[in-house]
């Protein structure tokens, strides 16, 4: 009995549009209380698709606002951060303008089957008192029809993808390695055959060498279900081994998009091309240089283009307003006002 | 050539079990090198989780003690170092960096007390405004300044920031040798190289050694004079930083550095990528 | 700070209660200052007199006033109460946060200790120290002793929190900054253990008034200083149950009681407010 035998009921998406659509996402934290008023403006204005069937990386450092962006879609809101505005609308779940308004049934619903989210620190997802069958019988199994032992096969088959022995199901967590581990949820993550997967830093704790085992099982497992994966990570190595596009967020804001192999070989935005010139590679004894400053603080922003007491090309412009992503060439947008002059979008 | 620091055949065992040890962990098993006093030089030990690098930079900063070896610094053996007299002199030299820029200095407190105290503790006494002068010395050496960092708590700075006042912070006290434990990968990459070239500059213009342990082969192929390579507590190949990483013989470095993933999409391994 | 409190009073229905609660309690002990007789006097008034206009909580068969004498008997307690929780929160302290930072021999050899302090029967001990003591037992003396035995709890709770926060790497650069033990203590192992300090003072409160009133209830105490277990020991004495004055007792148990839920809810909401992540969710709730 093999996977395919296991009916899982897909929602068949609509197959001209892509499978998420973020427009205009804003989300910020509000505090109002107990001495402390701040609004930080973690996402503040994203748009962007992910297609059908591509990898696409979000990268960005601290405080970009990444991990903000990536649980606002996912829905995994808790005050007080808050949805102020825009839409996240995935294909399988339309109407609803993001998952943050659809009723909890929905979500029930499209969890696992549909979506799927590895976090960071996946590894501690596991719940360390049972053995790892537990884990699959409880989250995959309520997705997946057939019977127990037609599940159970299926299991076995999934993990062989990921090189993990069917012995994995009987051990406790704290029993396998970190790399194992983090395998392990990949499996979880991806054995109802979602059509969606979100990545959060999932490979950052792991070793080198296992980082590049599991970042192609990874690769495998999705060119084999076609799902749609959008990957976050501020390791620009991961990107360029990973990703097909590639999006750039700078203090809540992406400044950049395009294919990975266009951003890395020729990048627009002076962050992008700083960002790519810092990064030191084995071989090349090149002098590097750190960016100056320091990233702005999200609540209170620089006004105009956050980049731009940083940027060494800032005209009187970027600190007035904010520049808009504009498309230089078919499937490349970038954010500058050096970049594409006064163009309107 | 007299050694600023000589680690000779050093081990350190972890028994886990209290009264009756069940299980023995051999942290560092047998690691030896020299770092010589009269040439400033970056002393890279790489290696991934579990290789004991981090225990071996705690027993150079006499956090911990050997289990068995000796740990020599301006040849005097760690383990005589008892006293409090003793252990300040021997702070006096030694200076460590560490991880988590964010967790280096307490959160609740501000940041320029710990310069103010470095410098008092350790060199001479001056009034107030001899203090702040070294002080704001020391920061701009980093690239900062007090007028920026004066009454600043913790969360104020990013992390690039943070770790620089900690290296300021240890320059303070004049130190001979630095101890970085993964000094930059809690730090963004754009600030990165930054603090690497300061690392760099350390050494060539304040004639400091550098002890820089690290999971990164790009960045220690950057600065490194000298380079280790730690697994499972064991050293597989050691030798001139440059040599090793363009051409590790050990199997295991050779894992290592096929797995460094290049800032650049190979052609050969390019995805097709697909339509919508 | 006024606008944390003003947003605690707000928000936290725990932190409002309580504080009204202590808050009486509190002003009653104050009115202990403008009471027209003395505390010690008896046969001041005339006896038996239930609840009325002229003597709003009526009065004992020892012709005390009660709401006077209460007044006394709940400043007394309190006193009682803080003096024993400072005392063992500076024990506590002391040798939670040294066992914690030290450890090795001197980690042991204080737990030894503490943990024999913890086996201790209380009741028995305090009873024993009366018999062996009699009529030198005052309450400061006994408030000494319960300090000595109250300690033990907590000091285990704050040398895991030194335990933890030695392994935090800011203690490391405290250490290569030159700063000796006893500053790094004070100076920066301190504010974080000062929470979990005050949050264990109201249930040490708690604990010891209610030891107290246990001891006095049962004649073990300095019987002649009002304290709420005094005048419950006095209506026993003159058996007021039986005899209708319900009065004498029912007064200073709900005076006490009133104490205890106080103290209580504060102690929650406080607790509630230091921990960050249950401070936001409370916050959360109430703006969506």
């Amino acid at each position: 009995m093999t996977a395919a035998a296991i009916s899982v009921a897909t929602l068949q998406p609509d197959s001209a549009g892509p499978m998420l659509s973020v427009g205009n996402l804003r989300a910020y934290f509000r505090t109002d209380h107990f001495g402390v008023h701040r609004t930080v403006r973690a996402v503040d204005g994203i748009s962007f698709d992910v297609r059908r069937g591509e990898i696409y990386g979000l990268a960005g450092e601290s405080s970009s606002g990444k991990t903000t962006l990536v649980k606002t879609i996912a829905g995994a809101i808790k005050p007080p951060l808050e949805v102020v505005g825009g839409t996240a609308e995935f294909t399988f779940l339309p109407g609803y303008d993001g998952l943050h308004r659809a009723p909890a049934a929905e979500l029930a619903r499209i969890r696992w089957r549909h979506l799927s989210y590895i976090m960071q620190g996946s590894m501690n997802v596991l719940n360390p008192v049972r053995r790892l069958r537990h884990s699959f019988v409880d989250f995959a199994r309520p997705h997946m029809a057939g019977t127990e032992t037609e599940f159970e096969q299926a299991v076995i088959d999934h993990l062989a993808r990921v090189n993990l022995d069917a012995s994995v199901l009987t051990a406790y967590p704290h029993e396998l390695s970190g790399g194992m581990r983090q395998r392990v949820t990949i499996a979880l993550a991806t054995i109802c055959r979602p059509d969606f997967i979100i990545a959060d830093e999932p490979t950052t704790a792991l070793d080198v060498i296992v980082q590049k085992d599991v970042l192609g099982m990874i690769r495998g497992i999705q060119r084999e279900i076609g799902s749609s994966v959008l990957f976050v990570t501020h390791d620009m190595g991961v990107h360029a081994y990973l990703t097909d596009r590639l999006g750039i967020m700078y203090a809540g804001r992406l400044i950049e998009e395009a294919t990975t192999a266009e951003i890395f070989r020729a990048p627009l935005h002076p962050y992008t091309r700083h960002l790519i010139a810092s990064l030191p590679r084995i071989g090349d004894d090149a002098q590097r240089k750190g960016l100056e400053g320091a990233p702005p603080n999200l609540a209170d922003p620089p006004p105009g283009c956050r980049f731009h007491p940083r940027c060494p090309l800032a005209m009187e412009v970027c600190s007035r307003s904010v520049p808009a992503m504009i498309e230089t060439a078919p499937g490349r947008r970038v954010a500058c006002f050096a970049v594409n002059g006064t163009k309107q979008p | 050539m007299s050694a600023l620091l000589d680690v000779q055949h050093v081990c350190k065992t972890f028994t886990r079990g209290g009264v009756f040890p069940s299980r023995r962990i051999h942290a560092v098993n047998d690691v030896s090198f020299r770092i010589e006093a009269e040439k400033p030089e970056i002393f890279t030990i790489i290696g991934e989780s579990g290789s004991g690098k981090t225990t071996l930079a705690r027993m150079i900063l006499n956090i911990e003690p050997p289990t068995s070896g000796a740990l020599l610094f301006d040849g005097i053996d760690l383990a005589t170092v008892q006293s409090s007299a003793d252990r300040m002199a021997f702070m006096h030299k030694v200076q460590p960096i560490f991880q988590n820029p964010f967790e280096a200095f307490n959160p609740l407190k501000r940041l320029d007390r710990y310069l103010f105290i470095t410098r008092r503790r350790f060199l001479a006494a001056g009034d107030d405004a001899d203090i702040d002068i070294a002080v704001d010395d020391a920061l701009r050496r980093v690239g900062l300044s007090l007028k920026e960092v004066r009454h600043r708590y913790p969360h104020e700075l990013s992390g690039g920031q943070l770790q620089r006042v900690a290296i300021a912070r240890a320059l303070l006290s004049n130190p001979r040798l630095i101890v970085a434990d993964e000094p930059v990968s809690m730090v963004d990459a754009s600030l990165r190289m930054s603090i690497v070239n300061l690392f760099k500059t350390l050494r060539d213009d304040l004639g400091i050694s550098i002890v820089y342990v690290t999971h990164d082969l790009a960045t220690a192929y950057y600065i490194s004079d000298r380079i280790i390579v730690m697994q499972k507590g064991n050293v597989v190949e050691s030798g001139e930083a440059r040599a090793v990483l363009n051409a590790p013989q050990h199997p295991y470095s050779r894992q290592l550095r096929a797995a460094v993933l290049l800032p650049e999409v190979a052609a050969a391994a390019a995805p097709a990528t697909t339509s919508s | 700070m006024l606008g944390i409190l003003r947003d605690l009073l707000r928000y936290n229905a725990e932190f409002r209660i309580g504080t009204v609660l202590v808050g009486f309690v509190l002003l009653l002990s104050v009115l202990s200052g403008f009471s027209p007789y003395p505390p010690q006097d008896v046969y001041v008034v005339p006896p038996d007199v239930p609840p009325s206009p002229a003597y709003w909580f009526g009065t004992t068969s020892r012709g005390q006033d009660v709401f006077w004498q209460l007044t006394f008997a709940i400043r007394n307690t309190l006193l009682f109460g803080c003096t024993v929780a400072l005392i063992s929160r500076i024990l506590a302290l002391v040798i939670g946060l040294v066992s914690g930072y030290k450890g090795g021999w001197i980690d042991r050899v204080l737990m030894s200790i503490n943990d024999t302090f913890i086996v201790i029967p209380l009741l028995p001990i305090l009873v024993l120290f009366y018999f062996v003591m009699r009529d030198s037992m005052s309450w400061l003396m006994l408030a000494l002793i319960m300090a000595c035995l109250g300690w033990a709890y907590d000091a285990r709770l704050i040398r895991s929190v030194a335990m933890s926060l030695k392994n935090r790497e800011f203690t490391q650069s405290s250490v290569f900054s030159g700063m000796s033990t006893r500053e790094i203590l004070v100076q920066e192992h301190l504010p974080y253990v000062m929470p979990i300090v005050f949050s264990t003072t109201m249930n040490n409160m708690i604990w010891s008034i209610g030891l107290e009133v246990t001891l006095a209830v049962l004649g073990f105490t300095d019987i002649n200083t009002p304290t709420i277990g005094g005048m419950i020991y006095w209506a026993n004495q003159h058996t007021a149950m039986v005899a209708g004055v319900w009065w004498w007792i029912a007064f200073p148990t709900i005076a006490v009681v009133m104490t205890f839920i106080g103290l209580f809810l504060l102690a929650v909401s406080m607790n509630e407010y230091i921990d960050p992540r249950s401070r936001l969710s409370r916050m959360g709730r109430v703006t969506s």
